[in-house]
């Protein structure tokens, strides 16, 4: 069959990376540690895949569909593809504009529309009317983020833990940082979001405690922002828990913010040993909880998931530690079903519960 | 093409057949300028399903592309006839491992990289090194002979290839080559199939030398005023009797590219020349590296640094791997293809190739580096030039046909590891013209109605430029 004469496509998102798209060479180096296409071994799936998709897109040979919404969807912006890529193609501001072009074509999950519905709605990705106001008049402003704000327990915990570290945390009525609405391809509604957001959080510096939403006031609000791990290292006492953990590196921190020693230096500090795992720092594994596939894509998910717990049960420790909200969901979960279908345990626990337990 | 999906289906599983416009318009193309999209996407996951296949497709005289990573630069796996292509990602085992007859056999599908961290705790490696190791897959080495940066030494794969399983076009299972090093028992077919592009056979299990690990390493960096000082550096370092395990040309193009893109800060000069010894004794490796040393002063190298460090290797090694992607940050509006992307000519030519390929550049209005594994005679290239205007289109296809022919008139070959395709079918079909009825005629034999990977090689269209549609958008 030949391939038809070529026609362009609107293409209003993904235009501005035609040259990108020329730029790749379909070396497909993208490949070396993609999650995706590591489970599904279709090269439609993996990053690859979804840039000459997105090609198509923008040139017309290619039109919206459930199917390609289907593919393109199915990444975790795990950014390891970013790192890979010698050419440097911006592949998931690529991805994330061919979303764009996919909502706006009609193709937008439901799952996905009610995400942004409840963040146009209710500030928050869960919809939480009713949200209990953890405000406080501090010096340092402190973006909690959607995953925080809906676990007030683990936010409780970061507030004692600055307060015991003489840190005053400022904390407002905020919302949704928005990196949902411009990761799933609501780029309008991310666009009229941020000045809602900037009303509601009027800060150019800031620490955060979601590595996702670190990232996003950096990247998209223009917030000089830190994690909260960089602040607490700081000032963190020595302690001597005596624990032995193998330590998950979010893709956030390890590519996206750079933030790999931190979290080693507070466990050393607390007298914890960490036995590393085979795919570790800027070469960390995703948990498959990123990108949306979490609520649209659970058995890829999962199945990623799973292959990083058993990364982990290599060491031969059992605790697993991690300092992201969905990593620590995502793995727990996984955790749980390698625990009851194979018999394998591991604990998994998040970088607060041991400086908690460490400054107690 | 009228194919039974729902044959290949009942063959491969629900699951391993796609159809669909976004996966045909994903696996039309490969690492070449070519699109042409096929039938269907199939994944065998084993030696029957492949052979059910290749019954089905030949008796209904269906094409089938034999496809890995699709990394290839040529236009192998680019259905230029439609039909079917086999990914075979899902045959991915590695069935065994023989330390004590140095040898493993292996699936098509098992990735280079992975197979050499599985051999790595039982203190061998499989020797083919190429760029693209993470990623390309066993399979889509045999096809092209596959090398890399230590051909200098180890050679390409077919010498490192002890013999195969192929399923042939009638569906046939067929053993090929022994368990053994030497083999002088008739037709040496394994090593027939090995290049042969999935235009024979489809490999489905392939047994492989592996040799020890090398104990100790060290590598050096000379910096040359003229390509022909480098030149000579890389001719006399052969023919002195050291054995490096890598000697690599990087010319000026390529190193402003690795250094935009990678922040290697290479020196700015005309050439430079990475080499490496490797080997089991450390005074033997510190012998040899101190001869390429002196032996690059002589020929007015400057700025030459040795180390046995580690991670200072690895900096080095990691830049000129990515080289080759790397060329698309040269200049604003460039970017790269893979045109007349290798070639090998005898050592003593190495220099004034790479002058001509700039010559031939310049004269063409486009952009051309020179490196590779020039200990081994082998010169990449490749265009770099703004891929949606027609002009320059017509100057790289000049380009090509150019470089070629000087290649040929110094007694070189028109590839010495990524294969030829059909990017680089005229000028190979010029190149081998008295052997081409040869050629024909085995293929013929071994698949007379043409459905194995038809019109690459010897049968590839005589305009690589028109054979498929561009994978870029051109205008006038």
């Amino acid at each position: 069959m030949a391939a038809k004469t070529k026609a362009k496509s609107t293409g209003k998102h993904l235009k501005q990376y035609e040259k990108e798209m020329n730029m790749c060479i379909r070396c497909a180096y993208c490949f070396e540690k993609c999650p995706v296409i590591k489970e599904i071994k279709w090269d439609t799936d993996g990053a690859r895949g979804k840039v000459i998709m997105s090609y198509g897109l923008l040139t017309g040979e290619l039109q919206p569909s459930q199917y390609i919404a289907d593919k393109v969807f199915r990444c975790t912006f795990c950014r390891d593809c970013l790192d890979r890529c010698p050419s440097k193609v911006s592949i998931l501001s690529i991805i994330a504009s061919a979303r764009a072009e996919i909502v706006d074509a009609g193709f937008a999950s439901d799952t996905h529309k009610h995400i942004i519905d409840n963040i146009k709605k209710t500030g928050n990705i869960y919809g939480d009317t009713e949200v209990i106001s953890q405000e406080k008049e501090g010096k340092t402003p402190l973006f909690l983020g959607c995953q925080y704000l809906g676990r007030p327990n683990k936010t409780k915990k970061y507030v004692k833990i600055l307060e015991k570290l003489d840190i005053k945390p400022t904390i407002v009525k905020e919302i949704c940082c928005g990196f949902p609405m411009e990761v799933l391809g609501f780029k309008e509604d991310y666009e009229k979001h941020k000045d809602n957001f900037k009303k509601h959080f009027p800060f150019k510096e800031a620490i955060a405690l979601c590595p996702t939403c670190t990232v996003f006031l950096n990247e998209g609000h223009e917030i000089k922002a830190k994690h909260v791990l960089q602040i607490i290292l700081e000032k963190l006492p020595k302690a001597d828990l005596n624990m032995k953990v193998t330590y998950h590196d979010p893709c956030d921190f390890s590519r996206g913010l750079k933030i790999i020693e931190e979290p080693r230096k507070i466990l050393e500090k607390l007298g914890v040993e960490i036995i590393e795992m085979k795919n570790n720092k800027e070469n960390s594994r995703c948990c498959g909880g990123g990108g949306g596939i979490l609520m649209t894509d659970q058995e890829l998910s999962n199945d990623i998931a799973k292959k990083r717990i058993h990364e982990a049960l290599e060491t031969g420790v059992d605790t697993l530690v991690t300092s992201c909200p969905t990593c620590e969901t995502t793995l727990k979960k996984a955790a749980q079903e390698i625990s009851e279908t194979e018999g394998k345990t591991i604990s998994v626990r998040s970088m607060e519960d041991i400086i908690w337990k460490g400054l107690k | 093409m009228k194919i039974d999906i729902p044959k290949l289906k009942k063959i491969v599983g629900e699951d391993n057949v796609r159809d669909n416009i976004a996966d045909l318009y994903v696996y039309a193309s490969d690492a070449s300028v070519h699109s042409s999209l096929p039938d269907v996407v199939v994944r065998p996951s084993s030696t029957k399903e492949v052979q059910e296949i290749m019954r089905y497709a030949n008796k209904n005289r269906i094409p089938v592309v034999a496809r890995g990573a699709g990394s290839g630069m040529s236009g192998q796996t680019v259905p230029l006839n439609g039909g079917i292509i086999l990914d075979i990602k899902l045959m991915d085992k590695i069935i065994e491992i023989s330390p004590q007859d140095v040898l493993c056999k292996v699936e098509p599908g098992v990735i280079n990289d992975e197979l050499n961290s599985i051999l790595e705790p039982h203190g061998f490696f499989f020797p083919p090194t190429p760029s693209s190791g993470r990623i390309c897959t066993i399979g889509g080495m045999i096809g092209t002979n596959a090398s890399g940066n230590r051909s200098v030494k180890y050679g390409a794969t077919r010498d490192a290839i002890l013999g195969m399983k192929v399923v042939l076009a009638n569906g046939d299972l067929v053993t090929l080559g022994s368990n053994t090093k030497v083999d002088s028992s008739g037709y040496q077919l394994a090593r027939l199939i090995v290049g042969s592009e999935g235009t024979l056979g489809i490999v489905v299990e392939a047994t492989l030398k592996i040799v020890p690990l090398p104990k100790y390493r060290a590598m050096g960096v000379a910096n040359f005023a003229t390509l022909e000082d480098a030149g000579k550096m890389i001719s006399e370092t052969i023919a002195s009797g050291v054995t490096p395990s890598m000697l690599e040309l990087m010319d000026k193009v390529a190193i402003t590219a690795v250094n935009n893109a990678q922040n290697l800060g290479l020196p700015d000069v005309a050439a430079i020349v990475i080499f490496e010894c490797n080997g089991m004794v450390k005074e033997a490796v510190d012998y040899e590296i101190n001869q390429i040393k002196e032996i690059s002063k002589k020929n007015h190298g400057t700025g030459v640094k040795i180390t046995d460090d580690p991670d200072e290797m690895t900096r080095i090694y990691n830049g000129r791997k990515k080289l080759f992607p790397s060329l698309s940050k040269y200049g604003e509006g460039l970017y790269t293809t893979a045109l007349a992307d290798d070639m090998a000519v005898p050592m003593s030519k190495i220099a004034d190739t790479v002058q001509k390929i700039h010559e031939i550049a310049k004269k063409n209005n486009v952009v051309m580096s020179a490196y590779g594994h020039c200990g081994a005679g082998l010169i990449h290239t490749k265009i770099l030039m703004n891929t949606t205007k027609k002009a320059q289109w017509q100057g790289a296809k000049r380009a090509v046909k150019e470089v070629y022919d000087y290649v040929h008139s110094i007694g070189g070959t028109t590839s010495g590891e990524h294969g030829i395709g059909f990017s680089k079918g005229p000028s190979f079909k010029e190149e081998k013209k008295d052997s081409l009825e040869m050629m024909k005629a085995i293929k013929k034999a071994i698949d007379p109605n043409n459905i194995l990977n038809p019109n690459k090689l010897m049968d590839s269209p005589d305009d690589w430029l028109t054979a498929t549609p561009l994978r870029y958008q051109v205008s006038a």
